[in-house]
């Protein structure tokens, strides 16, 4: 536990609202090793990008935060602001979903990987350059490129771009918040295949948000899956494939064609609770198709079912031989 | 909701309004809850109100010297006496009339055409829309004021003509607005079209386009009206304004020429233009206020000075 | 070439919307009902007197032949000759048109930079008081009259703080004596500064509101919070990021409202009686000198595409996404 890079500690998040307070991260929860690749799925509205948001403490004036953030065993979100701040982009960096906005349209490419470097003291002028040139190389971009503007790239080349620009300081963990999301397939895959294979041969640790489970299962060794702003279930994508033990993880792969499906919608009947209102019992019971007594009062604590394998769901807390009466878990 | 700063052009958060059904509802309930609109239609309400009472109203005749020119306020005359004698008080109730009547009229005339060409355009397009839309853009490449001028100054100076220039000079900008309105409408009328077979066009634009633009339509109308008042109050100030009629514009003017600076006689020069500015700020709000509600833009800020906020909470009972 | 495909339309186009104006300028001045012209310049002029003048002014031939006098006229730089002082219309106009310059000038640079202070002000601290004083006070400004702003400001500030109030050079310099330059300076300054400000007053509420509008939008794109999580602090994303981008719209939108900003200097003039082309065009309206005032027209008129020329060069150049 002590090797972990990154750990996140009953983290909870509220934005302020006019119409009144939003709970949008309830108290989640993952470790996160060196040279690790996690994937965070969800519906869209879940937490996943605002947990990873807190991460770099990207949070806008409206959210207040409890709980922990450790890289490498410190606090960073201690101080909020003055103890996150200089982690950002050295230690952690982020990829942004390349359709949006991500890099600013009158500024050149170039110049925009630079500006990182030359503000943290990686590199400089000609150097900065050089280094430029080289990352760009390093994702497929030919290093003249980056004279270039924003909008002369295209969608997957400009994503390459955001990837080389998040690798500008040599971070040790890059969080992806759906970087293939709006790339058609094609592109899909080869921006997936130069992430893991830069993340192994730099040794990076990786969170890849997206609500994309085929994605997750052809990337990441494991996998948190939240709904509501909580952690349903974390294990290795294999397990949750195979083992899940929270019906919503089941159903949601269950949900999708098949692992190269262009499929994205994930249709579940009903829709997630919303976050303004406390919750009782369950989140996720009003949708379940295996819900029993407890459930919509008691809410479900998260327990270990395997090795490094946690659930939040009473059926994991119900002795083996009722578990045989309720149907059988897993099994596609 | 809060009362926000007052929406510059571009508009600030407002709650969204989804549905094309809920448009007509969501006016209603704006302007119930909508502080800002209230004030606003409240302000506007009160000066037509004095305006449509102004005979009633007024203390005395706009045309009867009643004292010394440029008399000072007193108990009898409130805001004191112009550079005739006659009461300003009175002479500002009926301005009313006049600059009110000049902004709703030439506001009403500029939507009308706007509208009917920005339906065409839109409705229409092709060839219809080209030509229109390049009519539409040598109107707005002339100068406005030197455009005013130049027809007053030649085409004389009554009401009905300082009317007709204000609408034809701002109608363009309301027929761009309803053109793209109606050109996203039109898929949904096309649609409903190939089911109704045998509706003229006719039909289905006072059917299904009109409800949909009339919001945006209205909206763009109040705040014509703010720009009408301007307008009128400087085609007064220039003297071409109707010599028979008294508006705040004029009134505005009365003050220089008739020397009321150096009688330092503040109360022929400040109030006009307050009214005239109390009246526009007023349909600014209005106006603005119905367009946000049709076009939310919810754009969270990323930056700001304040931070993030560090707080405590229980942990959970039990847990891994 | 990108830029050579985009001048070329774009110069095109303003070449024609010159020509537009020139033929406007013509068809309002003497496609009137009538012999409203003439009307125009005396209501009691005997038969012969307007026959006379109607001959004169070349108003008795064919519109036609009217208009290509008129286009040739206007190729030789003649605009006409006054109807009052019977000296050519350039000659009434030059003088004006280079009191106007200086004043709009000054009124144009205190208009943006209050307003852009304003607006980024207001943006940075958005929901604060700071914001809806600052939002409130320039809608306000840009509600008033523009020259009732003028009147009330000589009412209040010049009277009182003895600033001229009238015409560009003080009447007495001069008299007992060659004043040096720095006086003759000194004196124009004195003349031009309040009429300026005045105007730009009334100018900047519009720029504020726009800069602010628009620096929120730029607030809330992604990029800035790209910039953010690079480790970028808030003040040097403003000025890398924010401004850049969120001042693209200002810079057309001044060329844009280059015709609001002479309307302004028109009422301003007349308020300060500060001899510019607004006033002369005013005494034109006046004296019924119609000459002058179709000179004046087609000067103004063209001087407001020149600008919106300009707006689209400087948007063209600021912005890379635009192409032809």
């Amino acid at each position: 536990m002590s090797e972990a890079i990154l750990q996140v500690e009953d983290l909870h998040i509220w934005f302020d609202l006019d119409e009144g307070e939003l709970h949008a991260v309830q108290g989640v929860s993952f470790e996160l090793e060196p040279g690790e690749r996690m994937g965070l799925v969800g519906e869209s509205g879940c937490g996943k990008t605002t947990t990873i948001l807190a991460v770099m403490g990207l949070l806008p004036a409206n959210a207040s935060v409890a709980g922990r953030v450790l890289f490498n065993g410190e606090d960073i979100l201690e101080e909020g602001e003055n103890t996150v701040a200089p982690h950002r982009w050295k230690d952690i960096a982020m990829v942004f979903q390349g359709a949006m906005n991500a890099f600013n349209p009158v500024k050149r490419i170039g110049d925009q990987i630079a500006e990182p470097m030359e503000l943290h003291g990686t590199a400089r002028g000609r150097q900065a350059k050089g280094r430029v040139g080289d990352l760009l190389e390093l994702v497929g971009i030919p290093g003249s490129r980056a004279d270039r503007y924003p909008h002369e790239f295209s969608g997957g080349m400009r994503q390459r771009a955001a990837i080389a620009m998040a690798l500008a300081c040599g971070p040790k963990i890059l969080l992806a918040d759906e970087p293939t999301t709006a790339l058609d397939v094609m592109v899909q895959a080869q921006i997936l295949e130069l992430l893991v294979g830069l993340t192994e041969e730099l040794g990076l640790a990786l969170v890849f948000v997206t609500h994309d489970l085929p994605v997750v299962a052809q990337t990441c060794g494991r996998a948190a899956v939240m709904y509501a702003g909580r952690i349903a279930e974390e294990g290795a994508t294999a397990d949750l494939y195979h083992d899940a033990r929270h019906p919503y993880t089941r159903l949601l792969f269950a949900a999708t064609p098949d692992l190269h499906g262009k499929e994205k919608i994930i249709s579940i009947p009903g829709s997630p609770p919303r976050l303004d209102r406390v919750i009782t019992g369950c989140p996720f019971q009003p949708r379940c198709d295996r819900a029993f007594a407890p459930c919509p009062t008691v809410t479900p604590r998260t327990v270990s079912v395997a090795e490094r394998h946690v659930a939040a769901c009473h059926l994991n807390e119900v002795p083996a031989e009722r578990l045989g009466e309720a149907g059988a878990t897993g099994a596609r | 909701m809060t009362m926000e700063a007052v929406p510059p052009p571009g508009g600030t958060v407002a709650a969204p309004v989804h549905s094309n059904q809920s448009r007509r509802g969501a006016l209603r309930r704006l302007l119930a809850g909508d502080r800002q609109a209230l004030v606003g239609t409240v302000v506007l309400a009160l000066f037509v109100a004095v305006a449509v009472a102004a005979p009633v109203l007024s203390p005395y005749s706009p045309t009867a010297k009643v004292g010394d020119v440029y008399g000072r306020p007193s108990p009898a005359h409130w805001l004191g006496l112009d550079d005739g004698g006659i009461d300003m008080l009175t002479l500002l109730i009926w301005g009313a009339r006049v600059s009110l009547l000049v902004g709703f009229a030439a506001s009403l005339m500029a939507m009308l055409i706007g509208g009917t060409v920005g339906i065409l355009s839109g409705y229409m397009g092709g060839k219809t829309d080209t030509v229109l839309m390049r009519v539409t853009d040598y109107f707005l490449v002339i100068p406005d004021v030197p455009l005013m001028i130049v027809v007053a100054a030649i085409w004389g100076q009554s009401l009905f003509n300082i009317v007709v220039i204000i609408a034809v000079i701002y109608w363009t900008s309301t027929a761009r607005l309803i053109r793209s309105q109606v050109k996203s409408v039109r898929e949904q009328v096309y649609v409903k079209r190939a089911r109704s077979l045998g509706a003229s066009n006719a039909r289905l634009i006072i059917k299904h386009v009109l409800p949909q633009v009339t919001p945006l339509l209205v909206a763009n109308t109040v705040l014509t009206v703010a720009t009408a008042i301007f307008a009128e109050t400087y085609i007064a100030f220039l003297g071409l304004g109707d010599p028979s009629q008294v508006s705040w514009g004029k009134l505005i003017q009365n003050s220089l020429t008739g020397g009321a600076i150096f009688s330092d006689a503040w109360w022929a020069i400040v109030p006009p233009g307050i009214c005239v500015t109390l009246v526009i700020l007023a349909c600014t709000m209005v106006g603005q206020s119905m367009e946000d509600a049709m076009n939310p833009r919810l754009k969270v800020g990323h930056l700001s000075v304040h931070r993030f906020r560090l707080r405590s909470f229980p942990r959970e009972p039990g847990g891994v | 070439m990108r830029g050579a495909d985009y001048l070329i339309k774009r110069t095109g186009a303003a070449l024609l919307t010159v020509f537009v104006a020139i033929t406007l300028n013509f068809v309002l001045f003497r496609a009137v009902p009538g012999s409203a012209i003439t009307a125009l310049r005396c209501q009691h002029c005997t038969k012969q007197f307007k026959a006379a003048l109607e001959k004169e002014l070349g108003l008795d031939k064919p519109m036609l032949q009217q208009y290509t006098i008129y286009l040739g006229n206007l190729a030789q730089g003649d605009l006409g000759t006054s109807l009052v002082d019977r000296r050519p219309v350039w000659q009434n106009l030059k003088g004006p048109i280079l009191n106007t310059l200086p004043m709009l000038a000054v009124a144009t640079i205190v208009s943006i930079v209050i307003g852009v202070a304003a607006g980024v002000m207001s943006a940075w601290r958005r929901g604060t008081k700071v914001d809806r004083i600052n939002t409130w006070t320039a809608l306000s400004f840009y509600a008033m009259p523009t020259q009732w702003i003028g009147l009330m400001i000589v009412f209040y500030v010049a009277l009182r703080f003895g600033f001229p109030v009238a015409g560009i050079r003080d009447p007495t310099l001069g008299i007992l004596g060659e004043p040096s330059t720095w006086t003759v300076i000194n004196d124009r300054i004195r003349h031009l500064i309040l009429p300026a400000l005045t105007l730009g007053i009334g100018l900047y509420g519009e720029y504020a509101l726009i800069v602010r509008s628009s620096m929120l939008e730029t607030l809330g794109e992604d990029y800035v919070l790209t910039a953010r999580a690079k480790g970028l602090k808030n003040l040097r994303i403003v000025y890398r990021h924010g401004l850049r981008n969120a001042m693209l719209p200002l810079v057309t939108l001044i060329a844009l409202s280059f015709g609001y900003i002479l309307a302004g200097a028109i009422v301003i003039e007349e308020v300060f009686s500060y001899p510019g082309i607004g006033l002369a065009t005013i005494d034109a309206i006046d004296r019924r000198d119609y000459p002058v005032l179709q000179g004046a027209f087609l000067l103004l008129t063209l001087t407001v595409i020149f600008f919106n020329f300009v707006a689209d060069l400087l948007y063209f150049k600021l912005d890379p996404r635009v192409t032809a």
